[in-house]
């Protein structure tokens, strides 16, 4: 609640969907920790010095993006508290993927207004400046309660009250064992329980699952073709596009600029990214292009690196491999009508397609869907508001946690505090549980009465 | 205003709150008086003879520890000891005593007697003499007039109490002893509000007539365990209860007659606790459970009366007679007092603060039934704290609030100011989020420390528990630093008792936490001097603490989280309807209850977040 100041709160702030840059900020106790650890290659400790970093994901070392951070230190911070700030590019897929990273870390998602709730309780801003954010704040809990009211008869909170009833029989039989032990009841055994409890889970784990895919799907990728000069970048632009929206010649350096587009593949919102042919040259006008290529590779959720199939590989060809070998990547051969080198097909794993006939366009399209879909088993719902997914994600955790530990012996007070943390991460989404709630399901369920 | 007698506190009533309030007030050197109706019923049971159970056996633990007399008393009075839960974890385990009412009451006058400020006046209490908002003293039936600066209310069931039995109904404190009409109308018309609420008991039975050898027994345990801290060993002969169970044909006899019951004919209005149903409200609400069980309680060692406990009702007496008959052993049971349910006035507990003194009247405060709670330790608790509170009042010191994150008690109390009740409450190990924390052989731990500052804990008690403390986090260090060697015979024989298998050698403190091992498997792996001396109840603390270690450091973790939102104060002043943003009921509700602190403001029901954290911005904005 708003009333946890010391918690160590993170939110991008700017605003949603894609942008040029994406701020994302943490404020609290934990924020130059976690920022630290996010992005271990800056010289850190040093505060209100803007620095070029690596974020890394700690699990898996993967590096995520390239950005600026900036640390302030408390009082001397827009909240008055410790303060880090990731400059990032504007990728809604990455900002949120670094944002999940900083929930891991010890984070937990801002409330509405609460940065600037914080400023005021640290005297950051003045009377007048509060005033605007109570307001703003009452508009978000007369939205929140719209929200809430919406969401309780919505397709979200449908999907979880089954999950829930099946969590509370779960609370009600444990809790029933270990305040009524005189009371011969007739309860669940611990082993029905624990079936219970897994078939839920899976349902969890499903809807934990979607989002990354849900997130997609409201958010869209974006899609960058690079390639040198003259390999059919347009013309596969065109025709993932399935129409002429690109200017196509034979003469190379004809996109002097990118060109973005917006298209679907399979559902799946996709900005398609055309680009200036990356090769050596002493035009200006063709160099900004390429510089610009260079950026929106940095900025793709996948790239596209287009070769001519059938030409041997040129010293361009590896220059633009090479400087992909970092960023996720399809390689494609493209004007496989005029000849196929199959080695090369096989070395670099490539899609073989002709812009110009059509031929793999299809299953070019299919693998792009493939690889951010990836989901075996999905819900019907899908997940895209981050903070239900942090919810969801909690609530699966300790709920394998109380699973856990009815397996291995412990007995049910252990299992229940794990419950009752399940429980209260999906209490915004379901409403609450009150104690008294739980009580009156005891004993409507039981004949308690010693 | 003249006053026959001077007093600085006054405790109205006798049972288990007044008992505790009036002790704790004068152990901390104030001039108390306990009035009460008949001072040969002082901490009379008026329902089961019985003293504890989950989570109320945990409040007794915790009266103990701050330096409360229940637990002494209960160690003294106890004819049957059982610790509950013992196959669970420690956190959720709490002992019972079966009791004899007559010792008990015995017991208890001759603590209070021993207390030299304590002064016991025998009297009904008539009118709450009240002073531009301050309380000054009370009123007796007999004209006598008794000043105070403080006063705990602590009637029970007294207050307007009506008796039911079938359709007859008068009035009545108990079975057998009056109301208090006067002093419940007094009360009223100083403005508080007021509800009823209704409880029920059961026919007690001659034990003479019950063919004990168709029932299952159950026996204590032995040994016994205390509920005292301060009780070395429980010495006295234990008496077994029995398990009996009703069948279709009580079922039917019920059914049957159904409608002469007040609660079906609609002569009762006010709300039960759900968790002691009257049989008939068993029958007719579980009406596909074939049996319910019932026990059969001894009442004492000098008496041949026997409680049903499970058989609350209040049918008629021949209905009574023929059900209890219709079950198998008691065919020809003599009824020796008929079961009823009595209606009694309570005050809503939202008046009060977390000290227990009412908002309207200074130096007024509430303890115990009267506040909607039921059960002895429920009650006793709050007298313990009403108490302590009345006599801090009189001494002009900071009242004591228990925080809820480190006992049941603040919990209680806590949840009866922020929430109010809608029907008896009674304490639950899951109304507690610390429930892991709160064990009952950590209480001491918890409260003694408070206790002591209080000034109601003895230097002897004092110096054993910091003894006591000093040997446990000895053994815990112990077990952090000690490892079962592979390979080494004591290991060998452990892992031969669990029949489990190590794969390293492990640290003591690790292998606690695994769930199969207990406090007594821990003791074979402890170097020899202390395996041989270390006491079985410290190695049990200190290997409770190991177990759940990892949990307690997360509830902690939330424990202090909570701390820090309950501790901002909210300004008296702080006028509701002014703040933007609140609904109409949630203006009504926060000006009706006026939470003290944030902390509270959260948990009353309806209350958003959001609404919080506007009241907290308001609060900064009055601090400028």
């Amino acid at each position: 609640m708003y009333a946890e100041i010391e918690d160590t709160i993170a939110a991008v702030s700017t605003p949603p969907g894609r942008g040029a840059i994406g701020v994302l900020r943490l404020s609290g106790r934990l924020s130059h920790k976690i920022a630290t650890t996010l992005a271990p290659n800056c010289k850190l400790q040093k505060v209100r010095y803007a620095q070029t970093c690596d974020i890394i994901d700690p699990e898996t070392n993967e590096k995520i993006d390239r950005c600026v951070l900036i640390l302030y230190r408390a009082p001397a911070s827009f909240t008055g508290q410790d303060c880090a700030e990731f400059n990032c590019h504007g990728s809604p897929f990455v900002l949120a993927r670094i944002l999940r990273l900083c929930y891991a870390q010890g984070a937990r998602p801002a409330l509405p207004g609460e940065f600037t709730l914080r400023a005021f309780l640290n005297h950051k801003i003045d009377l007048v400046q509060a005033e605007a954010i109570r307001d703003l704040i009452n508009a978000q809990s007369e939205y929140q309660a719209k929200l809430a009211a919406r969401q309780l008869q919505g397709e979200l909170s449908r999907y979880l009250q089954p999950i829930k009833a099946t969590i509370l029989e779960a609370v009600i039989h444990l809790e029933s064992r270990v305040e009524f032990v005189d009371e011969a009841l007739d309860t669940h055994s611990i082993e029905q329980l624990e079936q219970q409890l897994a078939k839920v889970a899976t349902q969890l784990r499903r809807l934990v699952d979607s989002y990354r895919f849900g997130r997609l799907v409201r958010e869209g990728i974006k899609l960058a073709i690079v390639g040198r000069p003259n390999v059919g970048k347009s013309s596969l632009f065109n025709a993932l596009l399935q129409r002429d929206r690109a200017i196509v010649t034979d003469i190379p350096g004809t996109t002097r600029d990118t060109l973005t587009e917006v298209t679907s593949i399979n559902g799946l919102p996709v900005h398609l990214v055309d680009t200036a042919g990356i090769r050596q040259t002493e035009d200006v006008v063709e160099k900004l292009g390429i510089e610009r290529s260079y950026a929106a590779i940095a900025d793709a959720d996948l790239t596209l690196i287009v070769l001519d199939s059938s030409k041997p590989l040129c010293d361009e060809d590896f220059r633009i491999l090479e400087s992909c070998r970092c960023s996720k990547h399809f390689v494609v051969f493209n004007k496989c009508d005029l000849g196929v080198n199959e080695n090369l097909l096989k070395d670099y794993k490539g899609f073989k397609v002709s812009a110009k006939t059509g031929e793999g366009i299809d299953e070019l399209r299919q693998a792009i869907f493939n690889y951010f879909s990836a989901a075996e088993e999905r819900p019907d719902l899908l997940l895209v508001d981050a903070r239900h997914h942090n919810l969801i994600e909690t609530a699966l955790s300790e709920l394998n946690l109380a699973k856990s530990r009815l397996k291995e012996g412990f007995s049910e007070e252990i299992a229940l505090f794990h419950l009752h943390n399940t429980l209260s991460a999906l209490a915004e989404l379901t409403g609450e549980t009150t104690v008294e709630d739980l009580l009156g399901l005891i004993f409507s369920t039981f004949c308690i009465g010693k | 205003m003249n006053f026959n007698e001077k007093f600085d506190v006054i405790v109205i009533g006798a049972g288990h709150a007044g008992c505790e309030a009036a002790n704790a007030s004068a152990v901390m050197g104030c001039r108390t008086a306990m009035v009460t109706l008949n001072l040969d019923l002082v901490a009379q049971m008026s329902c089961n003879p019985a003293v504890g159970g989950i989570a109320k056996g945990h409040l007794v633990r915790e009266i103990d520890a701050l330096g409360g007399l229940m637990g002494k008393v209960t160690d003294k009075a106890g004819i049957q000891f059982r610790l509950l839960n013992r196959s669970r974890g420690p956190a959720v385990q709490s002992p019972r005593a079966q009791t004899d009412r007559a010792i008990y009451r015995k017991e208890m006058r001759q603590l209070l007697e021993r207390v030299p400020k304590l002064f016991l006046r025998q009297g009904e209490v008539t009118s709450l003499l009240v002073e531009q908002g301050r309380i000054i003293g009370v009123e007796l039936m007999d004209g006598r007039r008794l000043a105070a600066k403080a006063v705990v209310i602590a009637t029970g069931t007294f207050l307007n109490g009506t008796i039911h039995i079938g359709t007859r109904t008068f009035s009545a404190g108990r079975s057998g002893e009056i109301a208090s009409i006067l002093l419940g109308q007094s009360i009223r018309s100083l403005g508080f509000r007021m509800g009823r609420l209704k409880t029920g008991t059961p026919p007690r039975l001659d034990g003479r007539t019950i063919d004990f050898s168709l029932f299952e027994e159950q026996p204590g345990d032995e040994p016994p365990v205390p509920f005292s801290f301060r009780t070395k060993k429980i010495t006295q002969k234990q008496l077994s209860c029995y398990i009996a169970y009703t069948d279709e044909r009580v079922h039917e006899v019920i059914r049957r007659n159904i409608d002469r019951s007040p609660l079906y004919s609609g002569q009762i209005q006010s709300i039960g606790p759900r968790y002691c149903p009257s049989i008939e409200d068993k029958v007719v609400k579980f009406s596909d459970k074939p049996r319910h069980q019932l026990f059969l309680e001894p009442e004492g060692y000098d008496t041949n009366e026997v409680y049903l406990n499970g058989f609350s009702t209040s049918l008629p007496l021949d209905v009574q007679e023929q059900a209890v008959r219709a079950i198998p052993g008691l065919e020809h049971v003599e009824m020796i007092r008929p079961g009823y349910a009595i209606e009694y006035d309570m005050v809503d507990p939202t008046e009060l603060k977390s000290s227990l003194e009412t908002k309207r009247v200074r130096g007024l405060f509430h303890a115990g039934q009267i506040n909607g709670t039921t059960g002895y330790e429920e009650a006793a608790c709050q007298g313990l704290i009403a108490g302590i509170n009345a006599a801090l009042f009189c001494l002009d010191r900071e009242p004591l609030v228990l925080p809820r994150v480190s006992s049941y008690i603040g919990v209680l109390i806590d949840d009866l100011v922020s929430r109010g009740v809608d029907e008896p409450y009674r304490m639950f190990t899951s109304r507690s989020e610390m429930r892991l924390l709160l064990r009952i052989d950590n209480a001491d731990e918890r409260l003694t420390p408070i206790g002591r500052k209080l000034g109601l804990v003895s230097d002897e008690a004092y110096s054993a528990f910091l003894a006591k403390q000093d040997r446990i986090k000895e053994l815990k260090r112990l077990m952090q630093r000690h490892k079962a060697v592979l390979g080494h015979s004591s290991t060998d024989a452990f892992c031969e008792v669990l029949g489990i298998k190590l794969t390293e050698s492990t640290y003591l403190s690790q292998l606690a936490k695994r769930p199969e091992v207990a406090p007594e498997h821990l003791r074979m792996l402890l170097p020899r001097e202390v395996a041989d001396n270390c006491d079985p109840d410290e190695l049990s603390v200190a290997v409770n603490d190991l177990k759940y270690a990892g949990y307690v450091d997360a509830s902690r973790v939330q424990a202090e989280r909570v701390l820090r939102a309950q501790s901002k104060k909210i300004p008296a002043d702080l006028d509701y309807a002014d703040l933007p943003g609140l609904s109409r009921e949630m203006v009504e509700k926060l000006s009706r209850i006026r939470p003290e602190t944030l902390g509270q403001a959260a948990r009353i029901p309806g209350v958003t977040p959001a609404a919080i954290a506007i009241i907290n911005l308001q609060i900064e904005l009055m601090r400028r």
